[in-house]
């Protein structure tokens, strides 16, 4: 955990690499617009959520090209990293053209979509999610020729406790 | 030459008086009590309603039940232990296994897998505190001395963590009889467990949650990056905490919370910086830091960094400090509450510590953890304080919390601290 | 929370020419949960969440992550792109309520 103080950003004065971009806020939209929220649509089984997005598309086993960094298990479900790497190339003629993370047991089981570019050099992405409990977290990737490919692997959600 | 007597006079005068506070029980029952800064849902209140009902004052989304019957950590809560009780199962009633089994695993109430592994796919969590019982049905024992176990185990053990269920009113004679019944059925052998994971004694420990001094990693770092700007904004009174600490707070506060807690003199009492920052920044700048505020935790973990790196050097050694110490140590062994626990029952290697409570792996306080406090706590999306963390601790041991400020959790929290001593501060933690 | 919006990205400080390296940012906002109420019926409103996060080195896209609110308050987010030359990583955030956050960090060449 910790790090010694000369290589890590210490207050007022940051680390090698470490930049601080100060964020802009544009005056928010008032809130009360009409309709259900956006999440509605979201929240759907994960099979209804895998045909809405993928049509009836087949979708190969992508275990030896993806690796899905995921903790087996998460203290709780509120901030579980997932880290997705694919080993293909990132070239215009061929690329990974999006990464899906999906959490199974999920009221929104479709997590988030990541889309990249051939300037992406790599097709790596990682994000924070929430798990509502134990459930397989699954990596979709669509290659730029259409090709899909899928990893997955269980993630046990550690609920409750004394310590909140 | 005349002048210089009634001069030395009182500085005399002024020693005499300042050795005298030192001696002075600092902190106990006979000193003036501390009247509390902490913001409203921090002060441990509790409210009577016009019904007579009682409900307690917390922080948002905490449970609002008084447990005013049970003893506290208040010094001058004399109140002893729960007497140890002697039981007999009621007649009439016969035990339901399927019963006992819900209750057992029933969060409402231990749940009693809290700290006891039994079989089934659906007890997840279960801890490794307590003994595992998948086999419990195999000793043999006789239902009246089981029921007593569950009643009031000190009859047996007289040291034990686990709490007097029944004498504490926590099960019902009939639910205790149930579990007794449950407890029967469980017989070996039993099966390899195809998931490693489900039985505590072989899970895999937390890796925790990365780098904690990394801003695009831990949101408490961004939080006290941006409190610098209060540091050079004037309070009502004009002044601001950088007219006094020149040079920005990383050099003007470096190894200044290596030393807290620490006994502060003018106020005759063990403080923490958040307590200190309650008293002082009012006092100077007229711009109040309440105790449990976010600015107040936010200026401190931004005042701890400033000494990141640097070995936690608190005072041990004069006479205030080690009576405060020791106070600290008889509250960490002090059993208080519903469920009559201590924090040595979770946090020391001879009892609970370095196992699983459930799914949450029990830290050893002698490893030292007070450094890396404040802390993010990624399963709340908040910094807590050790304050809050001990405050936090009495809603599962079914007590009343005590103001975040008061002399009992400094004390507590300063014999704590003496496990630190030499480790470099690293704050904030982010932890689960 | 005051602190909506703020940012924080962090880059390589000695890339070349040619490199894949891969940055790391982070944004404080509530991410809003769906709540249900007693009943267990969805409470209806425009829950305040970040839908859009967009990455882009020297103006052009590296990363386009489309979120819901699955995923975590003060989201954290890594992706990566081919150095070429020193240069501008800016990550703009739009929230369901209008706000709009962006954030630069230079990426600077060894």
């Amino acid at each position: 955990m910790a790090e010694a103080l000369t290589r890590r950003s210490a207050l007022g004065r940051l680390g090698a690499g470490v930049a601080v971009a100060v964020g802009a806020l544009r005056n928010p939209a008032p809130a009360g617009a009409q309709g259900s929220s956006p999440a509605f649509g979201l929240q759907e089984s994960v099979q209804d959520g895998l045909k809405r997005v993928f049509g009836g598309r087949p979708i190969k086993d992508g275990a030896a090209m993806i690796k899905l960094d995921i903790p087996p298990i998460a203290e709780n479900g509120a901030v579980v990293p997932v880290n997705v790497e694919v080993t293909a190339p990132m070239t215009p003629a061929s690329y990974v053209k999006s990464i899906w993370i999906v959490a199974d047991k999920n009221r929104i089981p479709m997590v988030v979509k990541a889309t990249l570019t051939p300037e992406s050099g790599q097709a790596f992405v990682g994000v924070n999610i929430r798990l509502g409990e134990t459930t397989d977290v699954r990596a979709v990737v669509e290659q730029s020729d259409g090709t899909l490919l899928m990893a997955k692997r269980e993630v046990k959600v550690t609920v409750g406790g004394c310590g909140g | 030459m005349s002048s210089l007597v009634p001069l030395r006079c009182a500085v005399l005068a002024l020693l005499v008086a300042a050795a005298a506070l030192a001696a002075r029980d600092v902190g106990s029952a006979a000193s003036p009590a501390w009247v509390s800064r902490a913001i409203p849902e921090a002060r441990g209140e509790v409210k009577v309603g016009p019904d007579g009902k009682r409900t307690a004052a917390r922080y948002k989304g905490w449970p609002t039940r008084d447990f005013s019957a049970f003893r506290t950590y208040a010094y001058d809560d004399a109140r002893p232990e729960p007497a140890v009780q002697r039981a007999s199962a009621p007649s009439g009633v016969v035990g339901d296994p399927t019963k006992g089994r819900a209750l057992f695993l029933n969060r409402q109430k231990g749940p009693c897998t809290g700290c006891h592994l039994v079989p089934g796919a659906d007890v997840w969590p279960a801890g490794s505190v307590g003994p595992d019982l998948s086999t419990f049905g195999d000793r043999n024992l006789p239902d009246a001395l089981v029921y007593q176990q569950l009643w009031d185990p000190r009859v047996t053990y007289p040291s034990t963590v686990m709490p007097p269920w029944g004498a504490q009113g926590l099960f019902t004679p009939e639910e205790i009889v149930h579990l007794v019944a449950y407890l029967k059925t469980l017989h070996g052998p039993v099966p390899p467990d195809p998931d490693a994971d489900r039985n505590p004694f072989t899970r895999r420990r937390p890796t925790g949650f990365g780098d904690n001094l990394d801003p695009t990693n831990n949101p408490a770092v961004v939080r006290a990056e941006e409190a610098q700007t209060l540091w050079k904004t004037p309070g009502p009174n004009g002044k601001s905490c950088a007219d006094c600490h020149a040079g920005g707070p990383q050099q003007a506060m470096r190894g200044v919370a290596t030393r807290y807690p620490r006994v502060v003199a003018e106020h005759g009492r063990v403080m923490s910086l958040e307590d200190f920052l309650s008293v002082h920044a009012e006092a100077t700048t007229g711009r109040g830091l309440p105790s449990e505020s976010d600015a107040n935790i936010d200026v401190t973990v931004m005042i701890k960094m400033a000494s990141n790196g640097l070995p936690v050097a608190i005072d041990t050694t004069s006479e205030a400090a080690r009576a405060a110490i020791a106070r600290g140590k008889t509250s960490f062994f002090r059993r208080v509450g519903e469920r009559n626990h201590a924090c040595a029952d979770c946090h020391t290697p001879e009892r609970g510590a370095s196992k699983f409570l459930g799914g949450r792996f029990l830290g050893d306080v002698a490893t030292g953890l007070t450094r890396h406090f404040p802390t993010w706590r990624t399963n709340q999306n908040e910094v807590w304080d050790m304050r809050k963390r001990m405050q936090w601790c009495m809603t599962p041991l079914g007590g009343n919390m005590l103001a975040a400020d008061s002399v009992e959790y400094a004390e507590l929290e300063l014999f704590l601290t003496t496990f630190d001593v030499g480790k470099p501060m690293s704050v904030p933690g982010i932890r689960h | 929370m005051s602190d909506i919006g703020k940012i924080r990205i962090r880059v390589p400080s000695n890339a070349k020419a040619g490199d894949v390296v891969r940055v790391r940012c982070l944004v404080i906002h509530p991410m809003e949960r769906v709540e249900r109420d007693a009943q267990g019926k969805i409470v209806d409103r425009n829950y305040n969440y970040i839908t859009r996060v967009t990455a882009t080195y020297l103006g052009k896209p590296v990363a386009v992550f489309d979120l819901t609110q699955s995923v975590s308050e003060n989201p954290a987010f890594s992706f990566a792109l081919k150095a070429t030359t020193p240069g501008p990583v800016k990550v703009t955030f739009v929230d369901t309520h209008g706000g709009k956050y962006e954030g630069t960090a230079e990426l600077a060449f060894a």
